[in-house]
């Protein structure tokens, strides 16, 4: 004799959160940052899906936050063509010779500026439909829900990264992303506030990497 | 004087009718029938088959090329005075006019008659146009100016299941239905065109019964001048066959050298090579709207229209463009505002290139009421048949890649998509450049680098900062973590910089790469470069 709740459980329309067996994490990128992968279902940043990152300001380390995989990504498997790592209207110039240092071919970079909000998501969706982006940066603020729902949409079921950078300001508003962490930088480094994570339960992770 | 070699070998040769034959075949070199007459006989087994020309001539080619055929009746030609009309339109012609009547003589006739002078040049482009509907059933066509066009069918017979077959289908490709045409097949190219104004409708196969078809034909037909014709006139000669049987060396004295040549040639003795007709290289037309547009959408479809007129252009050559310019033509006195369209990969397809334009329109604010719509293609390369790729993914990289750019270019601009490249210079801001981006690398960097640390964000331009006593702030007192760096260079060019270069954190936790200006000058002090993101 089955409980109601088991009942409710048995339906496929019903995702359990914090079972590890029954989430599908996808395809992961290992994050490089051993704290912030262990808060991670799958071990790493999701890929094919909406990732938002929260800050406060521009310069708190969010690019260090991700060499590690962007690093990876780039990396062309044999057979394949190798991909753009697409940055969609960053509010500086991202600079080579310190990409470079990092390890990233400025190559392999392409720059969209575009300066109306509805162009910038275009550009971004045009990429994701292209399939020709290992990752993607993008930087929005107010953006209407659908929009970002579309944008995940085109990202799914590809090996991409996308990462959307929003203010935090933003952290009270609804979002579909499967991820979004809000970027804290303290005085020894930054830690990071998971806001909600596909398959696991929110947590705070303290002291992803010191200055 | 080679010519004239030829033609004594030949006439020497008429008794051999395969070889005979053999040197009338289109622009054969005089070296290669040498080289065949003295080959040895069982190569003689299949001689090249004898060409066949089907002639078409369009009497109303200058009426209907004029812009506003319907309003005109007559085109005249000649000077001032001795105006003759040269083409006559249908209505015109059953009020009883005639060709190479008069003007005056005409105008008594009919004093309502519209006329207009005769423009060559729409009628080259109109002929032109014909000609190139014609490659659909041959690869050797010319042009006869004014108003025939010479089609070598012999190669097409079978193609097109015979010659009856054949000539409909080609009268249809012309478009005679909308303009009267009349036409003559035979063997040789003079006859074809001495039949089509003289006997038109006629076919005829083979050289054996080309001198009877011929021998009926009256001289007006030919292409004689005026004093030859006269001469024949007063020596009571009226067709080209009473002409044919009089001796060569008479003819060549009495009336003209040429005379005997071109009778040699129209029935098939000597050669007359024509020039094959080549395609023009770029697409270039205009549609004119039938109203005034103010909205980008009414275009849409008429540059559908132009690109997949453009696709059939290329597809016919097999090439392909990477670029290719729209004009939109306002009301006179407003200049066109011009739409250029650009691919990385050279594409033919009116798909690929209707993308692009999407972008464009979408994006337009027109300036004035469009009349008119002008396509120019760009540059011709040879198409690429395989630009999707062969992985049945059907997801090519560098296509999809390339596709993408452009859409992004047509939309954003050009300089809203860029890529980066390095550049070996002590000076920060120098050490790199924007670049076109065309294809991702993803190759080890071997330049050499800084092994200093350099931020991931530099700023456009420094930002100059304020201080407060001696320290440097940023929304807050500033701690240095590290430095001086000290950068010096370019002086050499007049631009040089002298910065030292510190690492500082800001209350906001924002690491930041600042500078202090060691020059003396009154822009002297700190500065803000770059951000450690």
């Amino acid at each position: 004799m089955k409980g109601p709740l088991e009942a409710i459980l048995q339906d496929a329309g019903v995702w359990r959160g914090i079972d590890p067996s029954t989430t599908h994490a996808g395809l992961c990128c290992p994050s490089g940052w051993p704290r912030l992968d262990a808060a991670l279902a799958g071990g790493g940043w999701p890929l094919g899906t909406l990732i938002e990152l929260l800050l406060p300001t521009h310069g708190l380390g969010e690019l260090r936050l991700l060499l590690p995989a962007l690093c990876q990504l780039v990396v062309i498997a044999p057979g394949s063509d190798p991909r753009w790592l697409v940055w969609v209207s960053p509010p500086h110039e991202p600079y080579p010779p310190a990409l470079a240092q990092s390890g990233l071919n400025p190559g392999g970079l392409l720059r969209i500026e575009a300066p109306l909000p509805a162009d910038r998501l275009w550009a971004v969706e045009q990429v994701l439909r292209s399939g020709s982006a290992a990752a993607v940066l993008c930087w929005i603020d107010a953006v209407d829900d659908r929009w970002l729902r579309r944008l995940k949409l085109a990202a799914q079921g590809q090996s991409v990264l996308l990462i959307a950078f929003r203010p935090s300001a933003r952290r009270g508003t609804t979002s579909p992303a499967s991820l979004r962490i809000e970027l804290m930088p303290t005085t020894e480094g930054l830690d990071l506030d998971v806001l909600k994570a596909r398959g696991r339960a929110p947590t705070r992770v303290a002291h992803v990497f010191g200055t | 004087m080679r010519a004239r070699a030829r033609s004594r070998r030949t006439i020497g040769l008429r008794g051999d009718e395969a070889l005979t034959l053999d040197l009338f075949a289109p622009l054969e070199t005089t070296a290669a029938v040498t080289a065949r007459t003295l080959a040895p006989p069982e190569s003689r087994q299949s001689p090249r088959p004898l060409p066949l020309w089907l002639a078409v001539s369009f009497p109303m080619l200058p009426v209907v090329a004029l812009s506003d055929p319907d309003s005109v009746q007559a085109v005249i030609e000649g000077p001032p005075g001795q105006q003759r009309l040269v083409a006559l339109s249908a209505a015109a012609e059953s009020l009883g006019l005639r060709r190479d009547l008069s003007r005056t003589a005409a105008e008594i006739r009919v004093p309502t008659l519209t006329w207009c002078e005769r423009r060559p040049e729409l009628e080259a482009r109109a002929l032109e146009a014909r000609a190139r509907a014609a490659f659909a059933l041959t690869s050797f066509v010319s042009l006869e100016p004014p108003d025939t066009l010479l089609l070598e069918i012999r190669g097409s017979l079978r193609l097109f299941g015979g010659l009856e077959a054949l000539i409909e289908r080609a009268l249809a490709a012309l478009g005679t239905a909308r303009i009267p045409a009349t036409y003559a097949v035979a063997p040789t190219v003079r006859a074809a065109l001495w039949l089509v104004r003289g006997q038109p409708g006629v076919r005829v196969e083979s050289l054996a019964a080309l001198p009877g078809v011929l021998a009926r034909l009256p001289l007006s037909v030919t292409d004689f001048d005026a004093t030859v014709r006269s001469t024949c006139e007063r020596l009571g000669l009226s067709t080209i066959g009473e002409l044919a049987r009089l001796p060569r060396a008479g003819i060549a004295r009495r009336l003209s050298p040429a005379v005997p040549r071109w009778l040699d040639e129209a029935f098939g003795r000597e050669a007359q090579p024509r020039r094959r007709h080549v395609l023009a290289v770029r697409f270039t037309e205009a549609l004119a709207l039938p109203a005034e547009s103010t909205s980008t959408v009414a275009l849409w479809p008429w540059c559908t229209r132009l690109l997949q007129a453009q696709e059939r252009f290329l597809v016919q050559r097999d090439a392909a463009i990477t670029q290719c310019r729209l004009r939109l033509h306002h009301r006179s006195g407003q200049p066109p505002t011009m739409l250029t369209l650009e691919r990385s990969l050279p594409s033919a397809r009116a798909q690929e290139w209707l993308a692009l334009l999407e972008e464009r329109l979408g994006r337009l604010d027109l300036c004035a009421p469009v009349v008119a719509v002008a396509l120019r293609s760009g540059a011709v390369s040879p198409a690429v048949p395989l630009e999707e790729g062969l992985d049945l993914s059907g997801r090519d990289g560098r296509a999809a890649s390339a596709r993408l750019l452009d859409r992004l270019r047509a939309r954003l601009g050009e300089e809203a998509v860029q890529g980066m490249c390095l550049i070996p210079a002590h000076c920060p801001e120098s050490a790199f450049r924007r670049v076109r981006p065309t294809w991702p690398s993803a190759a080890a960097v071997s330049d050499a680098l800084p092994c200093t640390p350099r931020p991931l964000w530099l700023l456009s331009a420094p930002q100059a900062l304020l201080l407060r006593g001696t320290r440097p702030w940023y929304g807050g007192p500033l701690q240095v973590l590290s430095g001086p760096e000290r950068i010096e260079s370019g002086w050499w060019s007049g631009q040089g910089i002298a910065r030292d270069y510190y690492i500082a954190c800001a209350p906001t936790g924002a690491r930041l790469w600042i500078y202090r200006e060691r020059v003396a000058t009154p822009q002297a002090g700190w500065f803000l470069h770059g951000v450690f993101a």
